[in-house]
């Protein structure tokens, strides 16, 4: 008995030698140096030794999901409460009930633990919004929304100016509470599905508006101008989460306190809540351990350390006892903000609400829509977006449609075929030339044809969740007669083929003027410092265009941009570049103006010179003035040349994704969005529909295989 | 002057708006009445620190054709451009029927011009290269139709009028480019070099139809060339240019039979007229191994020019040296000889032996000395027969 427990004890001790348990964070700064100092009183404590690794946020997740199945990953980690269900899909996660003791934390933060009834991991920190207050203008805090209005009417002074409240209205994360606050349900309790077209979100939305309307909140609020406004005493109060105690000014006296309850209904305005959670992996070998672990972070010392150098809220209830906390009046007052708050939820649905959301708020503050039928264009919004699963299409008619096509193609072949000619006779080093020709056959059928023949056969599939089904030629149909919204909206293929039109012709044509213009400048050779011109207009092109992309996004931004700075300092107007769509159109079109001039210059300067002084000397005598000479000589010379780089540049503007990608986004609400980066979002950005995605392709390349056949005729016989 | 163009600027405005509501018997007409004269005054040119043309003063009469020839680089074509309007002078006029067109643009000149490179519009068919310059006119379509088939007829374009230029031989783009300046029916035809791009044969041909265009329309015709033949087959007067300065100006066979200096007494005539020093010793011109009797009263330094044609070699003369090239023509030829003087060309007769390196005499063939200034710059005797 006494040999086997010291066998026993042998062989435990051994094993912990040799495995300890490896924790995976992606904390930095402060917040790591908690960590490490709780894992080091954990081995102190227990013996039991712990490797800790920090990976970087942006391939934490996607390095777990991969790591973890293939037992290769963490047996404890730290990670956001959002992901847990796609975690619990894929059964990367080992679930806590029953060891973990609810009544030790904040409720809200253990409620956002659960998936389908069952709690993983433990709660360690939160995040969610509170009101901060500049208690030199507001000594009380506002408990109700009616104390709020009157705070804000007193606060707020037109003169200074002064705002009595300031936050990013245009994000629905801030606006969240709201809808909470106002009775609303973004999920509909039975069916689970994302609901908008109710009454506490109009009610939301119109109480939002008005508070924009009476001046109390400033318009177009980015994060930076909420911290400026606030330091510089222009906002009296603003809402904002615990990262914002970070950009307050030592000299701003201010207090933390929950939203306001609002007064019609008697809910207080509900913010969303994040919690960070430390989890077990399913796939650990020492599940007690790990249990223990993750467990020992979220309670006692460990909590302690995370309040201080951590600066994290802590979702453990203890934590508010402790003098530190007490003392200190951020992290103490989050306690009751959290207890309020609404967990985010975990669901694949909470994740299809955030662009239609968006959509109708941005609608609603720029005036466009009314607040009560913003509901139903964020619902009309929902829907397409979320596209129903077209009907499975029965195969064989398809297969049978694929072969006579193919038949008919080798028929046609066929019948076109030269005359009569033994192979050899006609390609006397056939083995020769293959072999010359093999190399680049490869590339083109590896590069070119297996993903062209790829794509076109996903146009016919719909994708769910890694699962295709045959849908046949649904795709095609729901976006050619634009299915689930009107034809005149943003999101219908006929729109955004409207809007890639007028974009390219647009782009095309200041292209040619302006490049055609320089060149014409540059092409006199009296021209002083003419190489240092050439160099400096040839410069945009060499530029990556994402580069220049990203600069001009700049150049446009409302309140920092250099665009209307110059407006400003001329005593204009700034403009709002991005929430009309002529003018989100108009910088997009700039910026890739300077981006494309240069190309189309450097071609009219080429054909330009090759056109002799003589003509232009004989057009003179003749009687032609320079614009005559212009229009009757230059021109039709310079059509040989420019024709094709016309062509050319009508199918790059048309595919042209980085401008529109990084410049204007596709805002406002996706108006601005051209064909292929309309498609882009449809494969990565809703939902992962592929297959409607490879359609969009599909369409794009028949409307520039028409195009390019429409201008091959169109210049065939000058060509010839 | 300027007072003078006014009133002129105005008469040729009203004549144009006559010409265009002219009946179509007179517009179809073959006849072009208007023929000007053209003064140059005192003309300089540079081209940075490069003078071109230093000042030249010529006067064209009307309904005449001048030529301009000299080597490359004499201001001939920078001359002719001048006149067209397309280079600035630095300094003088031009003046025609006495308005002063040095301030009007090309356009406004009413000068017609073949360039030498034709200057074709590539792009436009042979019909729309002869169109145009009336198009621009605003000439209304129906005469613009008449002229163009008139001048095609001309110059026998008729057949070709659809083609692009690309599809023209030389001698027709150059057709084309005459053409174009005949339908405009401008007050003067400006031809710079319009030859030089042809092969011998079409240039012969094109030459006769020149002169025959001339004496058709009857015009005043300005033609810069560097080819004398040009100059003296087709001119009615010939201007011969050196380093920008006016050397000579006359009929051709004036300026061959009396050259005012030695530059246009070589440049005129093939071979070139043989130069040698001299001075006079009593009745002969004594020069480094020969003795030539020579009449006239010049005494003193002198320069003594032959023509090759006036020359013959014979058993006896006073030049002899040894034969150096020989040109065969058939009928006749030309000997070079390296003489005690310098070198000598000399006519020679079919039938007598001459060989390369052959010891020959050369006489002259009666009075046909002329003397130079010993710097060259000035005649000072020309043989009596040809004054």
């Amino acid at each position: 008995m006494t040999r086997l427990s010291v066998l026993a004890l042998l062989m435990a001790t051994d094993g912990l030698a040799a495995e300890p348990l490896k924790l995976w964070h992606a904390y930095r700064g402060g917040e790591e140096q908690a960590i490490e100092a709780a894992v080091k009183r954990y081995t102190d404590k227990t013996g039991v030794q712990v490797e800790l690794l920090s990976v970087p946020y942006d391939a934490f997740s996607s390095k777990l999901t991969s790591a973890i199945p293939h037992d290769a990953g963490p047996d404890v980690f730290i990670f956001a409460h959002e992901r847990l269900r796609q975690f619990h899909r894929l059964k990367v996660i080992a679930p806590s009930t029953g060891r973990l003791d609810r009544s030790k934390y904040i409720k809200s933060t253990v409620d956002a633990l659960e998936v389908d009834g069952e709690l993983y991991g433990y709660p360690l920190s939160l995040k969610t919004l509170a009101l901060f207050l500049n208690t030199e203008l507001v000594p009380d805090a506002p408990t109700t929304t009616d104390d709020w209005l009157k705070a804000l009417e007193r606060t707020t002074d037109p003169s200074k100016p002064r705002f009595g409240l300031a936050y990013a209205a245009g994000d629905f994360y801030l606006h969240a509470p709201f809808v909470f606050g106002f009775g609303a349900k973004l999920f509909d309790d039975t069916t689970g599905r994302a609901t908008f077209d109710t009454p506490g979100m109009a009610k939301s939305l119109a109480f939002v508006k008005g508070l924009q309307d009476r001046g109390f909140l400033p318009q177009e609020v980015s994060g930076a101008l909420v911290k400026s406004l606030f330091n510089e005493g222009r906002a009296a109060m603003v809402i904002s989460g615990p990262w914002f105690t970070g950009e307050i000014d030592q000299a701003v006296k201010y207090r933390i306190v929950p939203l306001p309850t609002v007064t019609e209904t008697g809910l207080p305005l509900m913010p969303f809540l994040g919690v960070e959670a430390a989890l077990v992996s399913a796939r650990t070998r020492q599940p007690e351990q790990a249990q223990a672990l993750a467990e020992f972070l979220s309670l006692g010392e460990a909590t302690a350390l995370r309040v201080n150098p951590g600066r994290q809220i802590p979702a453990e209830l203890a934590a508010y006892e402790l003098t530190e906390v007490q003392q200190d009046p951020v992290i103490s007052a989050f306690k009751d903000v959290a207890a309020r708050a609404v967990p985010t939820p975990n669901t694949l649905e909470m994740a299809k609400v955030w662009e239609p959301m968006k959509l109708a708020l941005r609608g609603v503050l720029q005036g466009e829509v009314a607040p009560e039928a913003a509901g139903q264009l964020a619902e009309r919004r929902y829907r397409a977006l979320n596209r129903d699963r077209p009907p499975d299409a029965p195969k064989l008619p398809y297969a049978i449609a694929l072969v006579v096509a193919l038949a008919g193609f080798a028929f046609w072949r066929w019948t076109k075929r030269g005359p009569a000619q033994a192979f050899a006779r006609r390609y006397p080093e056939a083995a020769r030339g293959l072999a010359w020709v093999s190399p680049a056959a490869v590339g083109i059928f590896v590069l070119i044809v297996i993903p062209f023949v790829w794509g076109i056969s996903l146009a016919f599939f719909h994708h769910d969740a890694g699962e295709y089904s045959f849908v046949g030629l649904a795709n095609f149909t729901d976006i050619l007669t634009s299915k689930g919204y009107r034809v005149t909206e943003p999101l219908s293929f006929w729109f955004t083929l409207a809007v890639t039109i007028a974009w390219t012709f647009v782009n095309v044509t200041l292209h040619v003027s302006i490049g055609l213009a320089l060149a014409i400048l540059l092409k006199d050779p009296l021209l002083k410092l003419r190489g240092v011109y050439r160099v400096l207009l040839i410069v945009p092109w060499a530029v990556p265009n994402y580069i220049t992309a990203l600069m001009w996004k700049g150049m446009f931004h409302r309140q920092f941009g250099a665009i209307n700075g110059l407006l400003s300092a001329l005593g204009l107007e700034p403009v709002s570049w991005f929430t009309q769509f002529s003018t989100a159109f108009a910088a997009n079109v700039i910026t890739n103006t300077w981006l494309g001039f240069p190309f189309m210059m450097v071609v009219s300067l080429g054909a330009l010179q090759s056109i002799p002084q003589d003509l232009y000397e004989a057009a003179e005598v003749d009687g032609a003035s320079k614009w005559t000479q212009f229009r009757r000589i230059t021109l039709p010379l310079l059509k040989p040349a420019l024709l094709p780089s016309v062509i050319l540049g009508c199918v790059w503007t048309f595919n042209m994704f980085n401008i529109i990608y990084l410049v204007s986004g596709g805002e406002p609400g996706g108006a601005t969005d051209i064909l292929v980066s309309e498609a882009y979002r449809w494969a990565f950005q809703r939902n992962e529909q592929y297959g409607f995605a490879a359609a969009y392709a599909v369409l794009i390349f028949f409307v520039l295989l028409g195009w390019t056949r429409l201008t091959r005729r169109l210049t065939g016989p000058e060509a010839a | 002057m300027t007072v003078l163009a006014t009133p002129s600027a105005v008469n040729r405005g009203l004549e144009r708006r006559v010409r265009r509501k002219g009946t179509p018997a007179e517009t179809g007409s073959c006849t072009l009445p208007r023929v000007s004269g053209l003064r140059l005054v005192g003309i300089k040119k540079s081209y940075g620190d490069n003078p071109v043309v230093k000042g030249v003063d010529l006067d064209v009469a009307p309904g005449e054709f001048l030529v301009m020839v000299g080597p490359s680089g004499c201001g001939k074509t920078t001359l002719l451009r001048v006149i067209a309007g397309l280079e600035q002078v630095d300094a003088g006029q031009v003046l025609m029927d006495g308005q002063d067109l040095t301030p009007l643009p090309p356009r406004d000149r009413d000068v017609g011009m073949v360039f030498q490179s034709y200057a074709l519009y590539p792009h436009m068919s042979v019909k729309q290269n002869l169109a145009f310059g009336l198009e621009l006119r605003q000439v209304p379509p129906a005469e613009i139709d008449a002229r163009v088939a008139e001048a095609a007829k001309m110059l026998e374009l008729s057949h070709l009028l659809d083609r692009k230029p690309k599809a023209l031989s030389g001698g027709q783009r150059q057709r084309v480019a005459m053409g174009r300046v005949i339908v405009r029916r401008p007050r003067l035809f400006l031809f710079d070099e319009p030859l030089s791009n042809l092969d011998t044969a079409l240039r012969v041909q094109m030459r006769g139809e020149l002169a025959r265009l001339h004496r058709q329309l009857g015009v005043t015709m300005i033609y810069v060339t560097h080819d004398q033949v040009e100059a003296m087959t087709l001119a009615t007067r010939v201007a011969v240019f050196n380093k920008g300065v006016l050397q000579q100006v006359g009929p051709p066979l004036e300026l061959y039979h009396r050259p005012a200096n030695t530059f246009v007494a070589t440049f005129l005539g093939s071979p070139s007229m043989n130069l040698f020093e001299a001075r006079r010793d009593g009745s002969r011109f004594v020069g480094q191994g020969f003795a030539l009797e020579a009449r006239g009263e010049v005494t003193g330094e002198v320069k003594l020019g032959l023509r090759p044609q006036d020359l013959s070699v014979a058993a006896d003369g006073p030049f002899s040296g040894e034969v150096e090239a020989v040109e065969r023509l058939g009928f006749d030829g030309y000997a070079f000889l390296k003489t005690a003087a310098g070198p000598l060309a000399a006519r020679f007769d079919g039938s007598v032996p001459v060989d390369v390196g052959q010891q020959v005499k050369v006489k002259p063939l009666g009075d046909v000395v002329h003397l130079f200034s010993a710097d060259g710059a000035k005649a000072l005797w020309h043989p009596e027969a040809r004054r």
